[in-house]
């Protein structure tokens, strides 16, 4: 229990590193590394000297997991399941694509269960949608694997650990990875979800879906999508690719693998690493931010890094069409930015600028290396690794979703500086901060520090 | 990302950037905004992504001062822990002599054990073989186009699986992904189809399947991630120290 305890220590209080390496420095690399510390103890396993023969050693397992929320219909989204297709996550990586034949020999078989284990219990929010037409915001769990759906007005009272939402589309049906890029249809309410790094597609759920449902429609996409945006009167659906980097146009009713309208790609286009999205189609404008990593895999040592960017495009660009206006530069303060919201009337783009801690805005006809005109960034703000950004032009009011507190806060739409939310949808304690993993492949292990280091 | 290595000897961390085709070195005690050390990227590196997964795998060996990094789906590029900027690999193994393949989205995995100077190579299967995937152990320093000094290949070897290879080093066991979302010990000598002398099966005991793999001999424990469930795990194995 005393080294259980220490965890939760080192998880809550400290050893949280998420390193971005970019920018001034010109050197980028899309990953951050949370490091654990590991205080030793006295449960560790014996060391037996067992050489090339077995011995079953038991041990408790001591998990470290926080807590967990409580939802009517709560759902294990990691159950097994056999009828799920080859690529969805739930089964991905489960049997590996070229492992041999189960082994019919004589190998020791260990089922001992892990020693301790560190998982995050609430969601980790990727990205936000407001639905202004039944007042509701939906936010996209990236740990959980789901989307939380709340009453727009919801304010969670201190003291309370977490709102409830209203409704919750979680579980294996779902095809919900590690999704990102949420918009609401402002008509019907449909609501639409990209997976980032997994699935490759784009799935629809009507606003009434709730639980364990499957999409009402899936749409394959290339490799690493990450944004969306879509032009209603045109009935175009737009999604930016990370990595070869474009942005994909498609009928906003596409489905299957219908194929694009029109890509938009190439060298001259100025995009690297895409991210966030935001369209203007009052002034017929697409705004991508650009992270900046850049290469040509087929040319082996074609590697670049680039300062972070927003590119700015006409609506209809396609080809390698380069790009109207790009804005770029120290001043920008980009620090990984990941999704944009755009408001037509006040003539902002916003950018939920992750490790800055802060939402910047430029103005639309901003270009070069200029500040931004607006900064919502200081303690008072309650933001924490901002990655979802959206406007409420209606209420007037801008919302946010920071991976880093489990959270959504709103801000008046003219907020600027070191301001407090109007109110804030807390999905986890007050002051708590998320573990912030986010599809951990891969782990090394510092033996000075006794900690853990873990790319996301 | 899917690699990242720790060098307990120069207190440096090395990370893959799998979208610039670069290595990156930091400061053991890296935090925050900070600036790498050293930068690996280059034409003349010839570090090579693939469309789907990047440049995303790395192995390094503190002992010599190596780092080792699968590109262009069969080849293994070695460089010097010391390099920086715009340098050519130290070696080049790669050809058909290697049996090293990529698999349909990436590159071979690849580890090392500096103490019986091993090279290890996770190979998948060739296209339509159905042989299965290989292990491929090679000398540490093998370079151009030679062929491995043993395989470790056949249904009962169980080789494969979606995490790094990487060697526990006290004993002789090369620990790394294997069949049915598992993770598993062969010895360095083995060869052959030859089931592996140890096997947790992390799937059936958790209801997670494994990523990435890293060792703590100095515990005796082994570090397993789960990407597709965003945890970390650890279980105790004083078997393989």
């Amino acid at each position: 229990m005393k080294r259980m305890e220490a965890l939760r220590q080192a998880m809550l209080e400290r050893s949280l590193m998420r390193g971005r390496f970019d920018r001034r420095a010109m050197f980028g690399v899309a990953v951050t590394i949370v490091a654990f510390s590991i205080s030793s103890s006295n449960t560790r396993a014996p060391d037996i000297a067992t050489g090339y023969s077995g011995r079953l050693i038991s041990i408790q397992s001591m998990q470290t997991d926080f807590g967990d929320m409580c939802y009517a219909e709560r759902i294990d989204p990691f159950e097994r399941n056999a009828a799920l297709p080859a690529g969805n996550l739930f089964n991905a990586f489960d049997d590996t694509a070229h492992a041999a034949a189960q082994s019919t020999g004589n190998g020791v078989e260990i089922a001992r269960p892990p020693v301790r284990t560190i998982r995050d219990t609430y969601p980790i929010y990727s990205s936000i949608a407001v639905d202004t037409q039944f007042n509701e915001i939906a936010l996209q769990d990236t740990n959980l694997f789901g989307i939380k759906v709340f009453n727009r007005l919801e304010n969670t009272p201190a003291g309370v650990e977490a709102s409830k939402p209203v409704r919750v589309i979680e579980g294996r049906e779902t095809d919900l990875e590690y999704n990102n890029g949420l918009y609401i249809d402002p008509q019907n309410g449909d609501i639409y979800s990209v997976a980032s790094d997994t699935a490759d597609n784009l799935i629809v759920f009507p606003r009434s879906a709730s639980g364990n449902v499957a999409p009402s429609r899936q749409l394959k996409t290339p490799h690493r999508n990450f944004a969306t945006a879509v032009d209603e009167e045109k009935g175009e659906v737009f999604i930016t690719i990370q990595y070869p980097p474009k942005v994909v146009v498609y009928r906003k009713q596409a489905a299957g693998t219908e194929q694009p309208l029109r890509v938009l790609e190439g060298p001259r286009t100025g995009l690297s690493d895409a991210h966030g999205m935001a369209i203007d189609v009052q002034k017929k404008l697409m705004f991508v931010s650009n992270w900046g990593n850049s290469s040509d895999y087929q040319v082996a040592g074609s590697g670049q890094f680039h300062l972070p960017s927003i590119t700015v495009y006409p609506l209809d660009a396609k080809g390698d069409t380069p790009p109207l206006r790009t804005i770029q530069g120290p001043k920008t303060q980009l620090d990984w930015a990941a999704a944009m919201a755009i408001d037509p009337d006040g003539g902002y783009v916003f950018m939920a600028n992750d490790l800055g801690d802060s939402i910047i805005g430029f103005k639309e006809t901003d270009d070069g290396d200029v500040a931004p005109s607006r900064i919502i960034k200081g303690d008072k703000t309650g933001l924490k690794n901002p990655t979802g950004v959206a406007v409420d032009g209606k209420n007037k009011e801008l919302w946010v979703s920071s991976l880093g507190n489990s959270s959504a806060s709103a801000f008046p739409l003219s907020a600027n500086g070191d301001v407090a939310p109007v109110r804030t949808i807390r999905s986890a304690p007050a002051a708590r901060t998320s573990v912030k993993f986010g599809k951990p492949q891969a782990v090394a292990y510092d033996s000075k520090r006794e900690e853990y280091l873990v790319p996301n | 990302m899917h690699a990242l290595a720790y060098d307990s000897v120069h207190d440096e961390i090395i990370v893959n950037s799998p979208l610039a085709q670069a290595i990156l070195i930091f400061r053991g005690g890296a935090n925050g905004e900070e600036p790498p050390v050293r930068v690996i990227q280059g034409p003349r590196t010839q570090i090579q992504g693939t469309d789907y997964d990047g440049n995303d795998q790395m192995a390094y060996d503190e002992v010599h001062g190596e780092i080792y990094i699968p590109v262009d789906r069969n080849k293994i590029l070695t460089f010097s822990r010391e390099a920086n900027g715009d340098v050519p690999p130290l070696r080049v193994l790669t050809g058909p002599n290697t049996g090293i393949r990529g698999s349909t989205r990436g590159h071979a995995r690849v580890g090392v054990d500096p103490v019986h100077n091993l090279l290890i190579v996770t190979s998948p299967a060739a296209p339509g073989s159905g042989d299965g995937a290989s292990m491929l152990i090679f000398d540490r320093t093998a370079n151009g186009n030679v062929k491995p000094k043993s395989i470790i290949n056949g249904p009962k070897t169980e080789v494969g699986g979606g995490s790094a290879a990487h060697a526990a080093t006290d004993k002789g066991f090369i620990v790394a992904g294997c069949g049915a979302a598992s993770i598993c010990a062969w010895g360095i000598n083995d060869k052959g189809n030859v089931p592996p002398r140890w096997k947790i099966p992390v799937q059936q005991i958790t209801g997670v399947a494994p990523s990435g793999i890293a060792l703590d001999p100095a515990h005796k424990e082994v570090i397993v991630t789960s990407g597709n469930r965003n945890r970390v795990m650890t279980f105790s194995w004083p078997e393989v120290f």
